[in-house]
């Protein structure tokens, strides 16, 4: 019994941890917000925006289970982000294309990670060749 | 990359949305985080931004909780 108290307790704590780290997040999203327009908003909603983005977080991550799910899969994929996005055409359209530019960052960033790789190896190489001669 | 900075790190919202999967075995990519953080920043984003014009609307000096209860309903429709 205590057992289990005390597991939930630590369930808990971790879960405002988390809370809190949304609340950093939104407060200094709200924060840019407020310098670009010059209206300064209350602390209490800010809070209260932190707390909507934290219950929202559920939702999306039940929703992408389930859409994984669906399609028969155990690992999310950017198909299923997109149709969490389904609801407004314009964040659709925003989302799509986000993730096209994250991908090609993506495969940019392997391809130079690659190349890098190749380059290390033909020094390695060279090195190896200069001992060996002398 | 980002295009402010300021926006949700991979690592929270990995362990946010591992927090509420029922299915332990359920894996994301890094691509989906990404993603996951941009959403969830618009989230946030569009919620001040609407407030703003609702108290500029009402002559409002400061934005309060009255702003986010009118323009939640809204908010909450189009996620």
């Amino acid at each position: 019994m205590a057992e289990e108290e005390a597991e939930e307790q630590q369930r808990f704590s971790y879960q405002q941890r988390l809370r809190a780290a949304v609340h950093y997040t939104v407060a200094a999203l709200c924060q840019e917000v407020a310098s670009d327009k010059g209206m300064p908003f209350s602390k209490q909603s800010v809070a209260a925006v932190s707390e909507v983005t934290f219950r929202q977080c559920e939702n999306f991550a039940k929703d992408l289970e389930m859409f994984a799910r669906h399609a028969r899969r155990s690992t999310i994929n950017t198909e299923d982000v997109k149709l969490l996005a389904r609801r407004s055409n314009s964040l659709l359209k925003y989302i799509t294309e986000k993730s096209e530019e994250i991908a090609q960052f993506n495969t940019e960033q392997k391809a130079k990670k690659k190349k890098k790789l190749e380059e290390g190896n033909k020094t390695l190489e060279a090195a190896e060749v200069v001992e060996s001669e002398s | 990359m980002e295009g402010s900075g300021t926006g949700f790190r991979k690592e929270l919202v990995s362990k946010l949305l591992h927090l509420h999967f029922k299915n332990d075995k359920t894996k994301v990519s890094g691509d989906v985080l990404q993603l996951t953080a941009e959403l969830l920043r618009i989230f946030t984003m569009e919620a001040p931004v609407h407030r703003v014009w609702q108290a500029q609307a009402e002559d409002a000096v400061q934005v309060g909780v009255e702003q986010l209860e009118k323009v939640l309903p809204q908010l909450l429709l189009d996620f």
